[in-house]
C-alpha cells in the first residue's frame, strides 16, 4: 500500500515535451478504427522562415465513414487537416498517465480505479496546443451536414399507429393471474393454530433477527391465524401506535436482549 | 519519416499512430499560471482520489437485526423511493476529485477537480514523439483542474464575519490568526494538559470568546473530566508556550473579549478590577469595562515591548490585584466555585490580553479554584496538583516576561506575577513561604484548617478552614481516587489552606514531586493516583 499513490515523475525531470491536441470527433472515431500498429496518417511540419505549419494527412483506408449500422455512406472524410498552433498561455499542464490493471472499479478497495494497484505516472508537460481542423472541402460540408442530420433527431418522438394494439392482453372472465392466485390459497389451506410454544419459538427467532414486525409480516412468518397471533403477541409484545415504528411491533422490554440496548431480563 | 529540403523552409512528415490497448489512461493535469508550479522542481509525489464524499452518497441504515430494525425496512424504503421518483446518484469513483500531495508532509497540496464536458464534442489527444520519429496519439481521459491548498491558517465563515464587523476597530491584522491559532492550541492543548492544573483553568470560563460558549457554573465543579474551551491568545509565542500552562482558562477570557469588540485592547490589567463586583455570569459586562480601562493599547505594539509594559504593570498590581482576589473570594466563595476566579482571570485576561497573562489565569484559575473549592476532594487532587503546578511552572520558558502585561488585583495576576516574579526576583520570597509553610505543616499538624504560618507579602490571611497543604493529604486523596491536578488544586482552596494560589501551586508541586504518584489516562486527561 505504500507504494501506491506514488506518483512516478520520470516525465517530469526529463522535461518531456508533448502536445495536446484537440482532435473532432469523427476523426477520432476514425482513429479507432486503425488496424496493425495503429498508423493513422502522417504529420507533416513546415518550417517556413519561422513560422511552422504542421497539418496531418489521414490515411486512405481510414477515410470512409459508417454511417449507423456499420453501413459506409456516401461522406467521407476529408483526408487534409491543418493545425492551428497555439501557446499553452500561462497555464501549466501535465500528463499523468493511470495504469489500471482493466478490471472494473472495485468500490471495496477504497481508493483509485481498479482493485489491482494503479501506477499513476507522469508523462510530461505539454508545450505546444493545437487544433485539428479539417481542410474545408465539399466532401467535409456534406459531412457535417450528415452529422446535423443526425443531431437534429429528437430523442423521443411521437409515432401515429394505424390500427390499435391489441397484443397486450385481452379481457378474460378471469386472468391467469388471479387463477394461480386462488389456487395457491386453496392448497394452503386455513392455517392451523400449532401450538403455543412452537409459535413462541418462531416469534423469539423473528424477534432475533428484527425488533419491529408488523402483523401481516409476523402472521407471514409463522402462517398462523391473525386472532390467534395475535393474542400471543399480546402476551409477548407490545404495539405500537405512534413513533418511528408505527403499526408495529415488538417484543417487550423483559424478553429482549439486542445488542446496544440494556440488558434486561 | 521523409524529408524534403528547400533554400528557406522545411519540411518533414512523421508517422502518426494510435496505439491500441493501452491499459494506460492519459489524464491531463492543469495548474494555474499564478500558482507558478513547477513540475521538474517535485522531488517525489504522491496522488490519490479524494474519498470524502463517499459518505454522502453511501447511506445506509447502519445495522441490520439490531435493535432498531424492522422487517423489511429496505424493501419498503425502496419502494417508497421509486414510488416519488427519487433517483440518487451514484458515488463514482472515476468523478472523484484527487489529491496531490508534493514533496511530502512539507510540500505543498493540491486537489484536482475533473473539468466536465471535455470529451463531448471533441476529443484532446497526446501527442508523444517516439525514438523512432513517430509521434503517437494518446486520447485524453479526463482534464483534472489542480489547485493548491492552503496550509496556512484560515477564519471559519463565522470567524470571518466577526471580524469584517470588527474591520473599523481592528488596527493590528495580524493577530486576528495569532488568536485564532492560540485557540486551536488551546484547544488542542486541552488534551494534552490533563495532568497539569490546566484543567482547572480550562474550566475557567473556557467558553469565553469568539465562540461565545456559554458556562454554567455546575461545569466549573466538575473533575478534570470538563473539556476546556481555547480562548484567544494575543500573542504568538506567549501563546504558544503558555498554552502549556495556561490552558484555556485566560484564552477563554481572551477570547470572549475578542468577540466583543475587544481585538486591539489587549493589555493593561492595571488596576482594572479594583474593587469591582464579581458577577458571576457577567462576563460581557466585566470585559467590557476592562476594555474601557485598557491603558496599554496591545496590538500595535511587538510583542517585546508589550511584554516589558505587563511585567511591570503586573509587579505593581500584583498586590492589588491579591487584594481584590481576597475580596473576590470572600465573595465567590460563597458559591463555592471557582467562576469567581475565572472571572477574575478572565478580566485580567481581558485586560493583559496576552498569552502568557493566560498562562498566568492559568495557575490563577487552579489557585482559585483551590481556593473556592468548598468540597473535600480526596487526596489525590492535593498529589495531582502538585505535579501540575511544579509541570507548570517548568513548561513556562519564556512567556512570563511577555505574560505579565497589565496584571490587575486578579488571581491571574497574581499568578503571573508568581510566574515572573519567580522566575525573576519574587521567587524566593514566595517559595519560601511555601517551604515554610510545609515544614510547619508536618510538625505542628493542626487538624482543623490550615492558618498560615507566615503572610506572605500581599497575601491577606484566609479564615480558619480545615484543609492544610499537606503532603498526608495529598497522598490521602491520591491514594483514594485517581484526581487530575485540576481536582487537587480544588480540594486546597486558597480560602481554606491559607495559601496564596501562587503558594497552593508551588507547595503542591513539590509535594507531588515528593509523593511521585503514578498516572493513569483516564477520559483522556492525566489523573494521578498512589496505591499503598
Amino acid at each position: 500500500m505504500s507504494d501506491k499513490g506514488e506518483v512516478d515523475l520520470t516525465g517530469a525531470k526529463q522535461n518531456t515535451g508533448v502536445w495536446l491536441v484537440k482532435v473532432p470527433k469523427y476523426l477520432s472515431h476514425q482513429w479507432a478504427k486503425a488496424t496493425g500498429r495503429g498508423e493513422v496518417g502522417k504529420l507533416r511540419i513546415c518550417k517556413n522562415q519561422g513560422k511552422a505549419e504542421v497539418s496531418f494527412t489521414l490515411n486512405e483506408e481510414l477515410t470512409t465513414i459508417d454511417t449507423i449500422g456499420d453501413k459506409p455512406s456516401m461522406v467521407r472524410a476529408p483526408r487534409e487537416h491543418p493545425f492551428t498552433l497555439q501557446t499553452v498561455g500561462g497555464q501549466t499542464l501535465a500528463v499523468f498517465t493511470e495504469n489500471s490493471s482493466g478490471q472494473s472499479d472495485a468500490e471495496a478497495s477504497g481508493s483509485g480505479t481498479g482493485t489491482g494497484p494503479d501506477k499513476i505516472a507522469l508523462e510530461g508537460l505539454v508545450v505546444q496546443r493545437a487544433e485539428c481542423r479539417p481542410a474545408v472541402s465539399e466532401n467535409y460540408m456534406r459531412l457535417k451536414k450528415l452529422q446535423m442530420e443526425e443531431l437534429s433527431k429528437p430523442l423521443r418522438f411521437s409515432q401515429q399507429l394505424e390500427k390499435a394494439v391489441t397484443t397486450n392482453y385481452k379481457p378474460v372472465a378471469n386472468h391467469a393471474n388471479n387463477l394461480d392466485y386462488e389456487r395457491k390459497k386453496k392448497e394452503e389451506g386455513k392455517r392451523a393454530r400449532a401450538d403455543k410454544h412452537q409459535v413462541l419459538d418462531m416469534l423469539f427467532s423473528a424477534f432475533e433477527k428484527h425488533q419491529y414486525y408488523n402483523i401481516k409480516d409476523l402472521v407471514d412468518i409463522t402462517k398462523q391465524p391473525v386472532t390467534y397471533l395475535k393474542e400471543i403477541l399480546r402476551d409477548i409484545g407490545i404495539y405500537n401506535v405512534k413513533g418511528t415504528h408505527k403499526n408495529t411491533w415488538e417484543l417487550k422490554p423483559e424478553y429482549r436482549h439486542y445488542q446496544g440496548e440494556e440488558k434486561s431480563d | 519519416m521523409t524529408s524534403l529540403g528547400s533554400s528557406s523552409s522545411s519540411t518533414t512528415e512523421y508517422v502518426v499512430r494510435v496505439p491500441k490497448n493501452t491499459s494506460k489512461k492519459y489524464n491531463l493535469m492543469a495548474f494555474n499560471a499564478g500558482d507558478k508550479v513547477s513540475c521538474s522542481a517535485w522531488t517525489q509525489a504522491r496522488m490519490e482520489r479524494d474519498m470524502s464524499n463517499r459518505r454522502i452518497y453511501g447511506e445506509e441504515e447502519s445495522q441490520e437485526g439490531a435493535a432498531g430494525s424492522e422487517f423489511g425496512k429496505k424493501q419498503k424504503e425502496e419502494s417508497r423511493r421509486k414510488k416519488y421518483g427519487i433517483v440518487k446518484k451514484e458515488f463514482k469513483v472515476e468523478d472523484q476529485p484527487w489529491i496531490l500531495k508534493v514533496n511530502g508532509k512539507a510540500g505543498r497540496r493540491f486537489k484536482g477537480l475533473k473539468k466536465g464536458g471535455v470529451t463531448e464534442n471533441a476529443s484532446y489527444y497526446i501527442f508523444t514523439q517516439c525514438a523512432d520519429g513517430a509521434f503517437e496519439a494518446f486520447p485524453v481521459h479526463a482534464w483534472y483542474n489542480f489547485t493548491p491548498q492552503a496550509k496556512h491558517r484560515t477564519l471559519t465563515a463565522e470567524e470571518a464575519e466577526e471580524e469584517w464587523g470588527r474591520r473599523n476597530k481592528v488596527v493590528n491584522h495580524f493577530s486576528i490568526m495569532l488568536q485564532r491559532r492560540f485557540r486551536e492550541q488551546e484547544r488542542g492543548d486541552d488534551d494534552d494538559e490533563e495532568g497539569e492544573k490546566g484543567g482547572k483553568k480550562k474550566k475557567k470560563k473556557g467558553g469565553r470568546g469568539g465562540d461565545l460558549r456559554i458556562h454554567d457554573l455546575e461545569e466549573d465543579l466538575e473533575m478534570s473530566s470538563d473539556e476546556s474551551e481555547g480562548s484567544n491568545g494575543e500573542d504568538d509565542e506567549a501563546k504558544a508556550k503558555s498554552k502549556k500552562d495556561k490552558g484555556p482558562k485566560g484564552k477563554g477570557k481572551k477570547k470572549k473579549k475578542k468577540g466583543s469588540d475587544f481585538e486591539g485592547f489587549e493589555d493593561s490589567d492595571d488596576g482594572d478590577f479594583e474593587g469591582l463586583e464579581v458577577d458571576y455570569m457577567s462576563d460581557e459586562s466585566s470585559s467590557e469595562e476592562e476594555e474601557q480601562e485598557k491603558t496599554k493599547p496591545n496590538k500595535g505594539e511587538g510583542v517585546p515591548k508589550g511584554i516589558d509594559e505587563m511585567s511591570e504593570s503586573e509587579e505593581e498590581s500584583e498586590e492589588e490585584n491579591k487584594n481584590e482576589e481576597d475580596a473576590k473570594e470572600e465573595e465567590e466563595e460563597e458559591d463555592g466555585k471557582k467562576t469567581p476566579v475565572q472571572v477574575e482571570k478572565k478580566k485580567k485576561k481581558d485586560s493583559s490580553g496576552e498569552s502568557d497573562s493566560s498562562e498566568d489565569s492559568d495557575i490563577e484559575g487552579e489557585a482559585a479554584s483551590a481556593l473556592f473549592m468548598k468540597k473535600r476532594t480526596p487526596p489525590k487532587r492535593g498529589g495531582g496538583r502538585g505535579s501540575a503546578g511544579s509541570s507548570r511552572t517548568g513548561s513556562r520558558p519564556g512567556t512570563p516576561s511577555i505574560d505579565n502585561a497589565a496584571t490587575s488585583n486578579t488571581l491571574r495576576a497574581a499568578a503571573n506575577k508568581l510566574e515572573q516574579g519567580k522566575r525573576q526576583t519574587t521567587i524566593p520570597s514566595s517559595e519560601t513561604p511555601a517551604a515554610k509553610r510545609l515544614k510547619m505543616e508536618p510538625s505542628p499538624q493542626s487538624s482543623s484548617g490550615k492558618s498560615t504560618p507566615q503572610p506572605v507579602s500581599g497575601k491577606s490571611t484566609p479564615s480558619a478552614s480545615d484543609v492544610q497543604l499537606t503532603e498526608d493529604a495529598v497522598r490521602r486523596y491520591l491514594i483514594r481516587k485517581p484526581m487530575t491536578t485540576k481536582d487537587l488544586l480544588k480540594k486546597f482552596q486558597t480560602k481554606r489552606t491559607g495559601l496564596s494560589s501562587e503558594q497552593t501551586v508551588n507547595v503542591l508541586a513539590q509535594i507531588l514531586k515528593r509523593l511521585n504518584p503514578e498516572r493513569k489516562n483516564i477520559n483522556e486527561k492525566m489523573h494521578f493516583y498512589l496505591t499503598e
